[in-house]
């Protein structure tokens, strides 16, 4: 439980600092996006295998997805302005896309298994904030959909336990939901000035899409 | 403001440091002088200019600090001294010249430049240079801009004097110093799929003699020697220096705290030397599989990692320096505490560069950090050090026991008078 409770902690604090190193000057730092998005992962894992000695049966073990760096995978600012990102499958571009790596974190596209389908679309990039949007058209389109509506963001300010983004473990992010609502509640800390893709803090979101929302906070950075 | 960087251009005369504001501060070893017995090659400002500006990058949404990563000093050809300066995106040629005469006894202007009435001048002159008060003029030469995504982390001049290459998280370039328009790509670990992505590069500096030769370090704390012969694209090692991880450290954090930061070739070229979060090693190029030295700079740090993780710490981003003949390495630490160890007699000594121990001429007493047990009178506990206050900068003399520590914003500059084994 103590080890549980640690990896929580953790995770958490990972979160945070993604979150926060974000807003710094000069934008996300690689390195340390990937040395975050480590810890996170040796946490995680922690906390998930002290999780399935507790007795939770129907947690599947995490197959292990490729490294978090996989969060990292919308760095390209390029690549998103140069082509509309096609694919609707692709792990694309986040709202960090057009900044350094994001931190860690499961692609939305990995969400699919979710009941919530909506997990599966891409959020919004801060491209599309701007008046870009010719370049992501479809993202755009399908956030409306969704109703999120947010820019990427947004998921950053509902602050979010080290989400999991697997769909696998349904539980886990039940319980993740339970145990952090405080966080969700507790307002980040005052915007910088820095990213102009920020917008206001959603007041309150459907349950559901708050859930989804959790699990894409990982993505989020 | 926050020194970012030091460096010793390569007779030690000057030192450059740049800072968190973009600016570049040079001072210049006094020589000695026989009348003034107490300024015994001091080094005094000589010559301040802002390097870079911060920048938006409007693409990207993005600010670009002026914050100076480093400075490189080019081998001087002529009576002017030149130097590399870079922030995360940008390089910048400048060259530092001096004037001490100016030209009097023009005909068609007087002293203050002003045209002179031409039917007041009756005979010519040939203006002759007077002697005039020392003045240091820098000028911006080149500038080497758009090379890199993402954010430079050190620049390296290489021995042949023309190039030099620039490296970043994920990438090397080769430019060369005459051409701004132009790099080439020699090393790209940027994986097809940035999911993909497990280590980035941290360092990289060109081999001292060799000029085909350079390294570059990992975050996973490995080192990769490449041979630029081999092939344009160095993407494939000539060596790669590893050393298994001890499976009894294994924590939350090894990754993290096996992240070299700094690696620095020794002056004779047969070494490498390496800083992680915990220790300095040296590595023989010779001898891939393990480092031939390890010293301890703070080990009684790993228990508190996750402390250190909290306030950031653990991400600090420590250099390090081998003196003139490769005998002693330097490296800092927490508290304004730096340590040096002596290759050969295998004793360390740590140090601490505040005002208060640093009055002119006062001798550096050796610090202690005691770790439970026996406590002396002047022990530091690991629980009092000051975290905030860290040395991540130090630069040695090429030839002689000077040294530069820069803690936060101040410079310290450390001689040794008498030749002793430790400074």
């Amino acid at each position: 439980m103590e080890v549980q409770k640690e990896a929580q902690r953790i995770m958490t604090l990972s979160v945070w600092k993604m979150y926060h190193s974000r807003m710094q000057r000069g934008g996300l730092r690689l390195h340390r996006s990937l040395q975050l998005s480590l810890v996170m992962r040796s946490a995680r894992e922690l906390y998930l295998s002290a999780k399935v000695e507790a007795h939770e049966p129907e947690v599947p073990l995490p197959p292990v997805r490729s490294p978090d760096p996989r969060l990292h995978q919308s760095r390209e600012a390029e690549a998103v302005a140069e082509a509309a990102p096609p694919d609707g499958e692709q792990p694309s571009p986040e709202p960090m896309d057009t900044r350094e790596a994001p931190p860690a974190e499961e692609t939305p596209a990995r969400c699919a298994p979710r009941p919530a389908k909506v997990s599966r679309k891409r959020r919004n990039s801060s491209l599309s904030d701007g008046g870009d949007v010719g370049l992501v058209p479809s993202k755009k389109a399908r956030l409306e959909e969704e109703g999120e509506g947010a820019s990427a963001e947004v998921p950053d300010r509902l602050q979010p336990p080290p989400a999991q983004a697997e769909g696998a473990f349904p539980n886990l992010a039940r319980v993740l939901q339970r145990r952090f609502s405080g966080l969700l509640n507790c307002s980040p800390p005052a915007p910088p000035t820095a990213p102009p893709a920020c917008e206001a803090k959603p007041a309150c979101r459907p349950a559901d899409s708050m859930l989804n929302v959790l699990v894409r906070a990982v993505v989020a950075f | 403001d926050i020194i970012s960087t030091v460096e010793f251009n390569h007779t030690g005369e000057l030192l450059a440091t740049g800072d968190k504001g973009g600016r570049v501060v040079i001072f210049q070893r006094e020589p000695e002088s026989k009348n003034a017995p107490h300024s015994q090659g001091e080094y005094d400002v000589y010559s301040t200019f802002q390097s870079h500006e911060p920048e938006f990058d409007y693409l990207k949404s993005l600010e670009i600090e002026e914050k100076i990563n480093k400075i490189k000093w080019l081998p001087q050809h002529n009576a002017a001294h030149s130097l590399l300066s870079t922030n995360d995106k940008t390089i910048k040629l400048w060259k530092i010249t001096e004037r001490d005469k100016r030209p009097e006894g023009y005909n068609l202007k007087d002293e203050e430049g002003k045209l002179k009435d031409l039917s007041t001048v009756t005979s010519l002159q040939v203006p002759v240079l007077k002697p005039m008060d020392l003045m240091v003029e820098v000028s911006p030469r080149r500038v080497f801009a758009n090379g890199h995504t993402y954010h430079i982390n050190s620049i390296s001049v290489n021995s042949d004097c023309e190039t030099y290459m620039s490296a970043d998280d994920l990438r090397i370039n080769l430019w060369h110093l005459a051409v701004t328009d132009r790099s080439f790509n020699i090393v790209d670990i940027k994986p097809a799929n940035m999911e993909d992505l497990t280590e980035v590069i941290t360092a990289s500096e060109f081999h001292p003699h060799h000029c085909n030769l350079f390294v570059y370090s990992s975050s996973k704390g490995s080192l990769r020697l490449c041979d630029m012969r081999a092939a344009a694209l160095c993407d494939k090692h000539s060596k790669l220096f590893e050393e298994p991880e001890d499976p009894s450290n294994r924590s939350f954090f090894s990754e993290i705290i096996s992240s070299v930061s700094d690696v620095k070739f020794s002056h004779s070229g047969r070494y490498m030397l390496t800083r992680d979060y915990l220790t300095v090693k040296v590595w023989d190029l010779n001898m891939e599989a393990r480092p031939i030295e390890t010293y301890q700079v703070h080990d009684y740090l790993r228990s508190k990692l996750c402390s250190l993780y909290e306030n950031d710490c653990i991400f600090d981003k420590f250099e390090c320096a081998w003196n003139g003949s490769d005998s002693v390495i330097m490296t800092g630490a927490y508290n304004n505490f730096f340590r040096m160890f002596d290759r050969n007699t295998k004793r360390d000594v740590t140090l601490e560069a505040s005002r208060e121990s640093s009055k002119p001429r006062a001798v550096l007493k050796p610090r202690r950090v005691c770790v439970g047990g026996k406590r002396r009178r002047d022990d530091i506990s690991v629980d009092s050090l000051d975290f905030t206050k860290k040395i991540l900068h130090t630069a040695w003399h090429p030839a002689e026991n000077i040294i530069a520590v820069a803690a936060t914003n101040n410079l310290y500059i450390f001689q040794d008078k008498v030749n002793s084994e430790m400074h």
